[in-house]
């Protein structure tokens, strides 16, 4: 089967009669391979929409109570572009993992030993480098991948969306689109790392906006990142979260991850400018990781009960390996198909973004995350205390910027 | 009285509070044993247990990282190797089987994929037995079984003590009474090597009780495992704690039939209603604790938890530092410590951690092999001239920096260095500021088995697995 092109998606346009033209691109940007494939298979969108909510519904004329709205998250997966057969996105087939690569480096039944075999292999996890790669890298291939446009330009190397915008940076998407282990529906990385977040407080992301005067159209928000302290409330069966839910802000542990960021919202659609960093507590296997996104900016679908979309920006190229292999042991990656060496040469090879003041190399990549909320009401914080955690997240904003011109300075030399 | 209003939280305001040394410090001499109002000061408090039937030649030492643990005449701490699940198979032993023998073993066993069985293990010409580490405690031949302390015959032939059918071992990484140098009882992730556990008597706790091993002390706990609590405004005779109170605040009543005995008491909250009391405590535990082993309630004001024993206090010169999800234990410049775990892929689970065990897992991992980038990628976390340790649970040790072994007597160039339980510490390169863990989970099975963790004092969302 070819892979379903921008026209191809159009002729789903009949089965979201119920929504409205302007919000189609918006909302066919945030759908994942399950979306697509539901997509295509005539489905309504409903169907995809996270355990969290029925984000299908138009968003009317909804003003919330006291100008503000909560939303927690609840589903987060790096986005991936698919096919069903993914013989556009992968033509040379699948990347190998560390089992393969074994096979192919330590053939036969000769008697080797941990130190030749084992030990190097994981020395070579632990202390990548970006030389030349002894197997064979399969990069995603073809013009479509989710995504925002993130330099404002249009470039060689830039992907269209798959509702026709041009300009997409998402060169993560060539490092991860073929290897197994992060496609949907069944990739370890795509079920395990997005489990996580509903399932483990550590990863819980929520966001509120203030001064909505109306959740469809408002050129002034403030969008305000915390992070949670409580389990997610769902329905009888445990596993869809509901909204309506309240959640303490962690204040503590969670402080430094505390941020405003100003935003607008045009046709239910919330955009914000881009943050210099996000910190996202991410981990999925018991160590606490996060991810690190430089230039970050949410693009989000909003419905009083949930909001979909997309998180881009530059991903820290060593912070996105770290968070990977620290959780994911070899055995774990083996499970994908995901060999750590070669992942990270091909992050290296393909980071677009942040050059290294000393070495003029860039340090992240472009990339796309997708996301799903849920609504919540989010417990205030004292307003004296609000007013000193944003000052000092202020300062963490500035001290990123001087950093990204001490980078783009460097570039330029 | 306890005020409701102020028994409620605050959002984290009280977060805010910024933690440092002062912390540290409370973290490990909280007050474990609460002295009546006028006595005098308490030495330091350990932890009581039931006195079970022992056979001759045997004793119980009060480890001061793990608590009471039996131990041979010499005072060498006894240990059993419980049968632990792994990916591919099972270690350990079963009950009634010894499986540790002298033994070389000199291939890997598969039990961990990805990596096949069937390798040679590092450093064969200097590899030990498993029992060459973990001589088994031998039963003379007339000796008779004691309670639960059984005779398992070995297939040498020879006869082997056993407690609750577990046999028996002493570590040859103990050298003092007291010491539990060789294993632990601190709960590990699922991933760990199956890890020698220090064995003993059952603690001396009500039912409806547990005290479990933790890096800040031996921590009380239901028989749930959710932590307990006292209320610094309490008296011996009295809660303080009202009824609004104690909907946040559960009080641990006590049965009807319960007596006073040792340590153990009884208040009378109301008529008729008895609650359990800890060195003159009334305890409690905290309805808002979200899982077991949660500290969260010792966030609010006037409450804290409730140790049967501390555990012997760091450095003076390390501090604590808060992170993304708790706190951990850092140096004086503030950066993390972290500790190395290393077990092999052998029948036998050996320990690859010790500077007495081979250095080559712990040297692909920090350095590729080489030992010179392991020292700039994690630095040893150095002694100060004239520093000395707190015992057996931190010492200084020196450590010959070309091999990562300890120093010959009096080598020039010896490093040294701080230790925990005989391990060096370590912090790591890329952490840059105080409260950065980026180091933890680094290595084998999230830093479980060939790898390095961060020395976490708390954390509120791992359950004390991290």
């Amino acid at each position: 089967m070819k892979h379903s092109s921008p026209a191809k998606l159009d002729s789903s346009r009949a089965t979201l009669s119920s929504l409205s033209a302007s919000l189609l691109p918006a909302l066919r940007r945030t759908c994942a391979v399950i979306g697509i494939a539901a997509l295509s298979a005539g489905a309504a969108v409903a169907a995809n929409a996270p355990a969290a909510a029925d984000n299908s519904a138009p968003a009317a004329k909804f003003v919330p109570k006291d100008g503000k709205i909560g939303y927690v998250m609840t589903d987060l997966y790096w986005a991936i572009y698919q096919t069903p057969d993914a013989k556009s996105e992968c033509p040379k087939g699948f990347n190998d993992g560390p089992r393969e690569q074994y096979a192919v480096l330590f053939p036969g039944s000769k008697k080797r030993t941990v130190v030749d075999t084992q030990l190097k292999l994981e020395t070579e996890t632990w202390l990548p480098t970006p030389d030349a790669d002894s197997f064979p890298f399969h990069e995603a291939t073809g013009a479509y991948s989710y995504g925002l446009n993130l330099d404002g330009k249009v470039g060689p190397h830039d992907f269209t969306s798959p509702d026709g915008e041009k300009g997409i940076d998402n060169q993560l998407y060539r490092a991860l689109g073929c290897i197994i282990g992060f496609r949907g529906p069944d990739g370890v990385e795509y079920i395990f790392e997005n489990k996580a977040i509903s399932s483990n407080r550590y990863n819980r992301t929520m966001i509120e906006i203030t001064g909505v005067n109306d959740l469809s159209n408002d050129n002034d928000v403030q969008v305000t990142i915390y992070r949670g302290l409580d389990r997610l409330l769902t329905d009888a069966t445990g596993n869809k979260v509901v909204a309506g839910g309240s959640q303490r802000i962690d204040a503590r542990w969670g402080r430094s991850l505390i941020q405003q960021i100003p935003g607008k919202i045009v046709d239910g659609v919330l955009t914000t400018q881009p943050s210099k960093q996000m910190v996202i507590p991410w981990m999925n296997l018991g160590v606490p990781t996060f991810q690190l996104i430089r230039d970050m900016r949410f693009q989000l679908k909003l419905t009083p009960t949930g909001a979909e979309g997309l998180i881009a920006g530059y991903a820290d190229v060593d912070t996105w390996y770290k968070q990977l292999i620290r959780n994911d042991s070899t055995h774990h990656l083996s499970n994908g198909q995901i060999s750590g060496i070669s992942l990270y040469k091909a992050l290296r090879r393909l980071a677009d973004a942040h050059a290294d003041p000393k070495t003029g190399a860039n340090t992240a990549i472009s990339s796309a995350l997708n996301a799903k909320f849920t609504q919540v009401y989010i417990n205030p914080l004292d307003d004296a205390v609000k007013a000193q955690v944003l000052k000092a997240a202020k300062s963490r904003q500035i001290a990123a910027t001087q950093s990204a011109s001490d980078s783009k300075g460097a570039a330029a030399r | 009285m306890h005020s409701s209003d102020s028994n409620k939280r605050d959002n984290g305001q009280r977060a805010l509070v910024i933690f440092n040394v002062i912390a540290a410090a409370a973290l490990f001499s909280g007050v474990a044993a609460a002295a009546q109002p006028g006595s005098p000061p308490a030495a330091p408090a350990v932890e009581a247990y039931v006195a079970v039937p022992m056979p001759p030649g045997f004793q119980v030492e009060v480890s001061p990282l793990e608590g009471p643990v039996f131990a041979d005449a010499k005072g060498h701490t006894l240990y059993s190797w419980p049968l632990k699940r792994l990916r591919n198979g099972y270690s350990g032993e079963s009950k009634g089987k010894p499986g540790c023998y002298d033994e070389v073993r000199t291939e890997t066993a598969g039990l961990m994929s990805p990596y096949p069985p069937g390798v040679l293990l590092p450093e064969l010409d200097k590899r030990p037995s498993c029992t060459a580490l973990w001589p088994p405690v031998l039963a003379a031949a007339d000796a008779q079984p004691v309670g639960k302390w059984t005779i398992l015959d070995r297939k040498d032939g020879t006869k082997q003590w056993a407690y609750d059918e577990q046999a028996l071992y002493t570590s040859v990484v103990d050298r003092e009474p007291g010491d539990a140098i060789g294993g632990t009882t601190r709960k590990n992730d699922g991933d760990s090597p199956a890890i020698r556990v220090p064995v003993g008597p059952p603690s001396k706790v009500p039912p409806g009780f547990t005290v479990k091993t933790t890096t800040v002390g031996r921590i009380l706990a239901t028989d749930k495992t959710y932590s307990v609590y006292a209320y610094d405004k309490d008296t011996a005779d009295k809660s303080m704690c009202d009824d609004v109170c104690a909907r946040t605040w559960v009080p641990l009543l006590a049965p009807q039939t319960a007596q006073a005995q040792g340590e153990w008491s009884m208040i009378e909250r109301a008529a008729g209603v008895k609650q359990w009391a800890y060195r003159h405590q009334p305890l409690y535990t905290y309805a808002l604790d979200p899982r077991p082993l949660s500290v969260e309630g010792s966030d609010v004001a006037g409450w804290h938890n409730v140790y049967t024993q501390r555990t012997p206090s760091p450095p003076k010169s390390f501090t604590a530092q808060d992170t993304l999800v708790g706190q951990v234990l850092a140096d004086s410049h503030g950066m993390t410590i972290y500790t190395y775990l290393c077990g092999d892929d052998s029948v036998d689970q050996l320990s690859c951690e010790t500077p007495n065990d081979t250095q080559a897992y712990r040297l692909a991992i920090c350095g590729g092999g080489d030992a010179e980038k392991c020292q700039q990628n994690w630095p040893y976390v150095r002694a100060e001239k004239g520093e000395q340790g707190s015992g057996r649970a931190w010492s200084v040790i020196q450590i010959d920096p070309k091999t990562g072994h300890l120093a010959a007597a009096g080598q020039a160039d010896a490093l040294s260095v701080w230790a925990y339980r005989d391990r060096p510490v370590y912090t790591y390169a890329l952490d840059k500021q105080p409260g950065d863990v980026n180091g933890a989970g680094t290595g084998e099975w999230r830093g479980q088995r060939n790898g390095l963790k961060a020395f976490w004092l708390r954390d509120d969302d791992f359950g004390g697995t991290l």
